[in-house]
């Protein structure tokens, strides 16, 4: 025992270089973009000087931020109940034994191996009034159907989560799906001889067996929401207005095209503490769940 | 002990592959200028270019010609495609004095941004002499490359303008042979827009907008900085004017250059604002005298006006190759310097005697180009130091304004307030 203490320096020398890698990749940036968030600094204006809590006070006073905020929280919200109503449907019907049933679990997943950047590039062309695909579609039953849809909030805001629905929801659904398999079906069968209908067994059997696979599944997902990024900038880049600009994409732009590095930063913490607010809530539940 | 050994064994091992690794890699990051330089001893490369055009098929041609005229090596490094990670790493290696390159190409957006900075080298002495400045646009030159001392710190690569563009099938259709003036441009918005077609197209994504926005500012005599002034008020009451009475298009909102250019190629906008030579239209068999074609800028207020834009050569302060540099930027100001740019990357020269020189009569837009220099004020984009927020904030107060979501008061004030805000 005494012999095996003494040799676990090894062990850290061993793992220094990761540690240090992890370090400099991870521990590194957080901290830096910490101490950024308070100093004023724009790079085009040549500004770097330390700034207290004003970046983080500006946050709450900037209409862009504020705007962003919103349609960050209706995205999130929005999004992952139809992930989670949608998903569960679409987990139900891809379990259900029928011909073609695993051809069809193999295309389902094809908008979620597609870039996120070329889906957005597709969805500005898909909900264009002229030449989009959506309103084609719609017009084979309303020929007079006219929307532009990315040039009102609200259509904007819808299309964009209808994209996002169309990329992830699959993937959502493919492992509630594995969920799903994991329920015997003698516990079906018992119930069916009790008298329980389809909804009962749904609402008492399956739910609650599926219901910590969905729960832990809605934690990465909504992370996924929060720092999406990729889609807005490709599909709308933030527009009409600010109305469809996503957190992450504020913080990119700020970062990266306006090069405001301290207020980007500032940006990036509050994100960075809303996730983790986030989680914990999400696993205080999960334990209750489990209790 | 023999465990113990083996364990002790490795872990040096270890410890000094790390060591060895982390040396070369110390090794490696040297500047870029130090490997560039000292290759076996001796200075490979004079200077280091740090351009947008090396994808382009004829690049290769046009550096062996730039190196047989000037005797200069020249070490090149793309620039990234993407604009935003372009801007990035031209402001770093700038900001920070980087001195691995010497000669970058930068765009009006980075011009506003930076001329005033410090970070580029003025070149009134050695490049830009009297003798030349005056055949280069002269608005432009004001405008976009000349910081607060009166330096120029640029070389406009090439003139482009924002031109005005004519749809002819659409014009014969409704018996209009030329609009000259607002009278002729409202007559003919009137006389085209009807059955899904618009007499004016545009783009007017928030980060697009600008262009035109400015451009009529500029056509009712206004000044896009200032406000206060009643034709900037005129000029957006028109545009919303236009999209009131189905002139144009509110669908555009979300439209840039790529969705803007197949709709007029459809026919279905008779006239618009765009830069360049009019590839997508070619490319669609759509451009041509009969078809669509540069025309004249109508006259709105006492005189014509059009925007240049360009891509010029900057010389990075920081450089250690300044003759190089300096003998490099006066080659691409030469006759056979911007023959070469017009041979290889179809550039219009920015010199208007050169222009006149080299450029074939054949070339459709030497015509229209030679007139826009001559009968119009030409202008570099209205910008300021924090070009892409001021750019996006008035894009966004724009669209606000046009779908009446804002009043044009709330409007001009906003906008004053962005003039102040980023300059």
């Amino acid at each position: 025992m005494i012999q095996k203490k003494s040799l676990q320096w090894i062990a850290w020398v061993l793992i220094m270089p990761v540690l240090a890698l992890r370090g400099f990749t991870t521990i590194y940036p957080i901290v830096k973009t910490v101490l950024n968030s308070f100093f004023d600094i724009r790079i085009l204006s040549g500004v770097n000087e330390f700034a207290g809590l004003s970046n983080y006070i500006n946050i709450f006073k900037d209409q862009k931020v504020i705007t962003t905020l919103k349609f960050t929280a209706i995205f999130v919200v929005v999004s992952m109940l139809f992930h989670i109503v949608f998903g569960i449907g679409l987990a139900l019907i891809l379990n259900m034994k029928f011909k073609g049933r695993r051809f069809l679990r193999t295309i389902v997943l094809i908008p979620w191996a597609m870039p996120s950047v070329v889906i957005g590039m597709a969805g500005k062309w898909a909900f264009n009034n002229d030449y989009g695909l959506i309103n084609d579609f719609i017009r084979r039953f309303f020929p007079d159907f006219q929307l532009s849809w990315l040039i009102n909030t609200g259509s904007a805001r819808a299309a964009v989560i209808a994209l996002d629905l169309w990329k992830d929801l699959p993937f959502f659904a493919i492992l509630v799906l594995s969920g799903l398999q994991f329920i015997s079906g003698d516990i079906y069968e018992a119930a069916k001889v009790d008298g329980a209908d389809w909804f009962q067994s749904f609402f008492r059997i399956t739910l609650p067996l599926i219901m910590r696979n969905v729960l832990t599944l809605c934690i990465p997902f909504t992370l996924w929401r929060l720092t999406s990024f990729d889609l807005v900038y490709s599909m709308t880049s933030g527009g009409p207005g600010e109305d469809t600009s996503l957190i992450a994409y504020r913080i990119t732009m700020e970062a990266f095209t306006n090069l405001n590095v301290g207020y980007a930063a500032a940006l990036a913490v509050l994100l960075f503490l809303v996730m983790g607010i986030f989680s914990w809530v999400n696993m205080r539940f999960m334990s209750k769940f489990e209790n | 002990m023999k465990k113990k050994m083996i364990n002790i064994l490795l872990t040096a091992a270890c410890v000094c592959s790390a060591l060895t690794g982390c040396g070369n890699n110390g090794d490696s990051t040297q500047s870029s200028t130090d490997a560039v330089e000292n290759k076996g001893g001796n200075k490979e490369y004079d200077l280091t270019l740090y351009t947008i055009n090396s994808t382009d098929a004829d690049f290769g041609d046009w550096l062996a010609d730039v190196e047989g005229a000037t005797g200069l090596k020249i070490n090149v490094i793309a620039a990234p495609t993407d604009t935003d990670t372009r801007q990035q790493k031209i402001t770093t290696i700038l900001s920070t004095g980087d001195s691995s390159v010497d000669v970058l190409e930068i765009n009006d957006e980075m011009s506003a941004s930076f001329k005033n900075s410090g970070w580029l080298e003025g070149l009134n002495d050695t490049v830009m002499t009297e003798d030349i400045r005056g055949e280069f646009p002269q608005g432009y030159i004001e405008d976009m490359i000349t910081d607060k001392n009166g330096q120029i710190v640029g070389v406009p690569g090439y003139s482009g303008y924002l031109a005005f563009w004519v749809n002819q099938e659409i014009m014969d259709e409704v018996g209009i042979s030329a609009i000259e003036t607002k009278e002729d441009f409202m007559e003919y918005m009137e006389a085209v827009s009807t059955d899904g077609r618009y007499g004016y197209g545009g783009s007017w994504e928030k980060t697009y907008a600008f262009n035109e926005m400015a451009q009529f500012v500029n056509m009712f005599g206004g000044d896009y900085l200032d406000w206060s002034n009643p034709a900037n008020r005129e000029a957006m009451e028109f545009l919303h004017e236009m999209v009131v009475k189905g002139y144009t298009s509110l669908d555009q909102i979300a439209d840039k250059y790529e969705q803007m250019n197949p709709k007029f190629n459809d026919g279905k906008y008779g006239s618009l604002f765009m830069w360049g030579l009019g590839t997508d239209y070619d490319k669609a068999g759509m451009l041509g005298e009969d078809k669509i074609h540069m025309a004249m800028v109508p006259q709105f207020s006492e005189q014509k006006y059009i925007f240049t834009d360009s891509w010029s050569y900057v010389l990075n302060t920081a450089s250690q190759n300044k003759d190089a540099a300096i003998k490099f930027l006066q080659y691409m100001t030469s006759e056979e310097g911007m023959k070469a740019s017009y041979e290889a990357f179809d550039r219009y020269p920015a010199r208007k005697d050169v222009a006149e020189k080299i450029v074939p009569e054949t070339d459709p837009s030497k015509a229209i180009y030679s007139r826009y220099a001559n009968e119009c004020v030409v202008k570099g984009r209205p910008m300021l130091p924090q070009t892409m927020e001021f750019i996006s904030a008035m894009g966004t107060i724009f669209q606000s304004y046009i779908k009446d979501e804002i009043t044009i008061d709330d409007f001009c004030a906003k906008a004053q307030e962005y003039v102040e805000t980023y300059n």
